[in-house]
């Protein structure tokens, strides 16, 4: 079943690439029914989905390279799952932004269909060759979508974020390969790697040197301060749609890097890291913010909320509690939803006016109502309001750490507060005051749209007032992570 | 005992290279691209020949002058398959003088021949002779186009440093005859001392010519970029990693470097041509002197493996060579593909994409594997050759490696951005590619593919091979 969702979307690209380029409707069509067939197919995981275990689910295991004991290895737990159903999700979603696309439309979908398969293989691979392949496997795809669809800096921002990433997974690369030789028998398997017999062949010296390998790795992709520079050129250089994926799921591949490997496999390098992690979380909130109250233009305001929203996220696990590692984990999804949401928003209003400027507007709640009212609630749930997703994992996060560091937790919170400044101060110039009379023949939202954003402020909501279903479908394994 | 069945194919590729010199008096000209196919059905044939005798008993042959050893004969296959794809090649190359189809096709199979030899060889003798016969092919062709400027100063260059680093090696064989009394390649016949390793750096000093190992690259780029395409082709892969395979035979197994402290020295030329090469490639506006650096680069990863010495970083080198052939291959198909049209700049890959998106995704393979992206063959290679150097604890040589891997794919991706990423001049015509030069970019495509996603029968079959006789 795990298969078939990743290799659904490879299909698809297939089918796509020996589609004839004029055939639009017949290459969408496919992109749609590939994608499709990846989330119905994570979605009826739900029925066969057992909460009370924390073991690895569906797992499909085989010989891939037998001389190194390299193996396909897939499965599912409380912590993956819920990013596999997201990336799904997210990617059908995106794909309704991507109909607008009316450039070189064949190669479009053919690279997005092939990200999708780099990204729902990284959370379902459990060996490391297999997952770091799938986590290059992401870079190609993207640096075509950013850099043929792109902005006006489209180019640059592909390389940039071809090249940072990549310097950060070849160190992951090394660490791997030092994991394999250290342990006995040589292995990639990542649950045999996290076995206690295994695990008393790395001491603590190595731990900590392979730790950093990875961290490298998932600091570039989460991205964690200073390692972060490549996001917003490249998250406001994207096509809407494209820069959807990147907030919504590619960020998130580094922060379950960071969970599953980095900690599970070298805890005692993880441990020797802490101190750093939380002055790292800390200023990805603080700096995060800042820098967003500092831009006009909203995409690059979203972008860098990004940043601090993945700051919220190493927040918790620093915080190295149950609720902390939940919080996280839930973060993750709903920074996925509610950030996803808003580059679609921002994207509406950029398709219409050609300008992200925040002073350029004003006065558009009375002209566009209901873009008005959707943007007004995704930026609460962004900016922490209770009643919507964000807030109960934001609030899991601090709550977790706190007790494990109480001061750069309180020096966190001001972070919530630059949050709630920049969001409001874009409200404000964008939708109140004086009618700016220039985009006096601007429309409201089309169906296209609303398809796209509507069934993400849905999940905002319901996260938001019922949040047990989906930290249910985490706790075991988050418990099981902590050792209780 | 004179065991001359061992290189029965070796003498009778170079018994057909004859027969195409000769099918050229009779042939009318008109006729001449028989020769092409005649030549590449031979190299064809012989391979076939080797594959189907894989398996027999390692022998030696004439007091140990060649041996026939798996590990040799993989060698031989790669070298064959070089040969058969770049004469494929030359048959849509339109710069090659027909009259002169049959000495071309001779000229190859005959280096070809030679680099048979030369991995058989376990004599320095032989070494040396078999490494002249390949040299002096090697200069004739790669001044072919003989209007061209630029292909004669090529094939000057690379005669010259040839001379010259053939001057050095015959100098460190002739100390190695002083140390040991021998020139067979034997451990244990010559007294270690200065004199030994001073005649081990020599030797090394002049394989590195052949292998563009820095410093010893510089005729390179002028040679690659004005030699014909398909002969570029050639020389960038066959005579590499012939030269690899004698570089194993004596640096890995016979004297081996750590035993003689030369570890320090082939590591630190490693990193050295890698970087030298990687890092000159950035500043190349013909595609044909970037895949020439390129080239350079790619042989400083292969040298890793040599420098950590162990069981896996030999099969490391042997698998990424196998690896090399086809996507280095593959690259030097789609330029030639593109260059014959509107010339070798890199300009003339603009928006490739849109004229040909078959042609510009399959370059985007070439490049990503030669890069060392997953999931193409290339990384299985590096993969291989960097876990080698993990293995032996060499940390600083697979931080030099990777850190190369990531800048090279900025050059590489020079190509990649105007294939995508440029218009083209004026309306996007159609791009006419001969049906042999598409038969050769197809085989190495399968190459990249097919030992990438499922690497494991090369693997098993480089596993097999890698037992030397010493």
């Amino acid at each position: 079943m795990l298969s078939l969702i990743v290799w659904s979307p490879l299909v698809g690209a297939l089918i796509v690439l020996m589609t004839p380029k004029e055939k639009v409707r017949a290459i969408q069509t496919v992109s749609f029914v590939a994608a499709g067939v990846a989330l119905a197919a994570s979605l009826t995981l739900l029925l066969n989905f057992d909460r009370g275990s924390a073991a690895m689910q569906f797992v499909e295991r085989w010989m891939w390279i037998p001389s190194l004991n390299v193996q396909y290895l897939l499965g599912i737990d409380g912590l993956s799952y819920p990013l596999v159903l997201l990336t799904a999700f997210m990617s059908v979603i995106a794909l309704v932004g991507s109909l607008g696309i009316k450039e070189r439309v064949k190669e479009y979908f053919f690279w997005f269909l092939l990200l999708e398969v780099g990204m729902l293989g990284v959370f379902a691979a459990l060996d490391l060759v297999l997952f770091y392949v799938f986590w290059e496997l992401t870079l190609v795809p993207m640096y075509f979508l950013i850099g043929v669809w792109g902005g006006p800096k489209k180019e640059f921002a592909a390389i940039k974020f071809f090249l940072y990433t990549l310097s950060g997974s070849v160190f992951m690369l090394l660490s791997i390969l030092a994991l394999y030789f250290k342990s006995a028998p040589h292995t990639f398997d990542m649950l045999e790697l996290m076995k206690p017999g295994v695990q008393s062949l790395f001491d603590p010296r190595f731990q900590i040197l392979a730790f950093l390998g990875l961290y490298f790795g998932m600091a570039i992709k989460i991205p964690a301060f200073p390692f972060h520079t490549w996001l917003p050129l490249a998250h406001v250089e994207a096509p809407t749609p494209i820069s959807v994926i990147l907030a919504a799921v590619l960020l998130k591949m580094g922060v379950y890097g960071l969970l599953r490997i980095a900690y599970g496999i070298t805890p005692l390098g993880f441990a020797w890291f802490l101190p750093a992690l939380i002055v790292i979380a800390v200023i990805n909130i603080v700096y995060g913010a800042l820098c967003a109250m500092a831009q006009t233009d909203m995409k690059k305001m979203v972008a860098y909320s990004s940043v601090n929203h993945m700051g919220y996220c190493l927040l918790g696990i620093a915080g190295m509690s149950a609720t902390g590692f939940s919080g996280a984990a839930f973060q993750m999804v709903n920074h996925g939803i509610i950030t996803g949401a808003l580059f679609l928003l921002v994207g509406v209003i950029y398709d219409r006016a050609h300008t992200r400027d925040v002073s350029a507007f004003g006065g558009l709640a009375l002209k566009l109502p209901v873009y008005s009212g959707l943007m007004a609630m995704t930026c609460f749930a962004s900016l922490g309001l209770p009643g919507l997703a964000g807030f109960i994992s934001e609030f899991m996060c601090f709550l977790g750490a706190f007790s494990a560091w109480p001061w750069p937790t309180a020096i966190s919170v001001v972070g919530i507060i630059a949050t709630a400044a920049f969001f409001l101060r874009m409200m404000q110039k964008v939708f109140l005051g004086a009618f700016n009379e220039k985009w006096a023949g601007m429309e409201d939202m089309t169906a296209r749209e609303l398809i796209s954003v509507m069934p993400l402020a849905v999940v905002t909501v319901w996260f938001g007032i019922a949040p047990k279903w989906p930290l249910d479908l985490m706790n075991k394994t988050i418990e099981h992570m902590l050792g209780k | 005992m004179l065991n001359l069945g061992l290189l029965t194919p070796d003498l009778v590729l170079a018994g057909l290279a004859l027969a195409v010199m000769l099918a050229d008096m009779v042939l009318p000209p008109s006729r001449s691209r028989w020769l092409y196919h005649l030549a590449w059905v031979s190299a064809a044939g012989v391979l076939t020949a080797i594959v189907l005798g894989l398996g027999k008993p390692a022998t030696m042959g004439m007091g140990s002058l060649w041996v026939a050893d798996s590990f040799s004969q993989f060698f031989k296959m790669t070298t064959l398959l070089a040969a058969v794809l770049c004469l494929l090649l030359s048959l849509d190359y339109k710069a090659l003088p027909a009259r002169h189809a049959g000495t071309f096709g001779a000229l190859m199979l005959f280096s070809t021949a030679g680099l048979m030899l030369l991995v058989s060889a376990s004599d320095l003798l032989l070494v040396f002779v078999s490494l002249e016969l390949v040299s002096i092919s090697s200069f004739i062709l790669a001044g072919f186009e003989r209007s061209n400027p630029k292909s004669n100063e090529g094939a000057m260059k690379y005669f010259l440093f040839g001379a010259f680093s053939s001057a050095i090696m015959v100098f460190g064989i002739s100390l190695y005859y002083g140390a040991a009394g021998t020139t067979k390649l034997a451990a244990g016949l010559a007294a270690p001392g200065p004199m030994l390793i001073l005649a081990l750096i020599l030797i090394f000093l002049g394989f590195g010519f052949k292998a563009s190992l820095a410093p010893m690259h510089f005729w390179v780029p002028d040679a690659y970029e004005g030699a014909p395409t398909p002969v570029t082709t050639f020389l960038s892969v066959a005579p590499k990693l012939a030269t690899f395979a004698v570089l194993m035979r004596v640096y890995g197994t016979v004297f081996p470097s750590a035993q003689y402290e030369l570890q320090a020295l082939v590591a630190l030329i490693a990193s050295l041509t890698m970087t030298v090469g990687n890092f000159t490639a950035f500043f190349q506006d013909d595609a044909k002197r970037l895949l020439a650096y390129s080239s350079i680069a790619q042989a400083g990863y292969l040298l890793i493996g040599l420098a950590v010495g162990t069981p896996l970083g030999l099969e490391g080198v042997m698998m990424y060579a196998f690896v090399y052939v086809a996507m280095n291959i593959g690259a030097f198909a789609v330029i030639q593909a593109v260059g014959e049209e509107g010339g070798y700049g890199l300009d003339a890959f603009d928006g490739l994409s849109k004229r040909s998106l078959g042609l510009a995704l399959t370059m985007t393979f070439f490049l990503l594997s030669l890069a060392g992206i997953p999931p193409l063959a290339g990384f299985m290679g590096k993969l291989y050759i960097f876990a080698s150097a993990v293995e032996a604890g060499r940390w600083w040589l697979a931080v030099v490696g990777v850190v190369n891997s990531v800048a090279s794919v900025y050059f590489y991706f020079r190509i990649v951005h105007r294939m995508f990423f440029r218009g083209t001049r004026g309306e996007p015509a159609g791009l006419r590619v001969g049906p042999h030069v598409y038969g050769a970019i197809a085989v190495a495509v399968a190459g990249v593919l097919f030992f990438g996603i499922p690497p494991e029968p090369l693997i098993a079959g480089v596993r097999a091979s890698a037992h030397l006789l010493p």
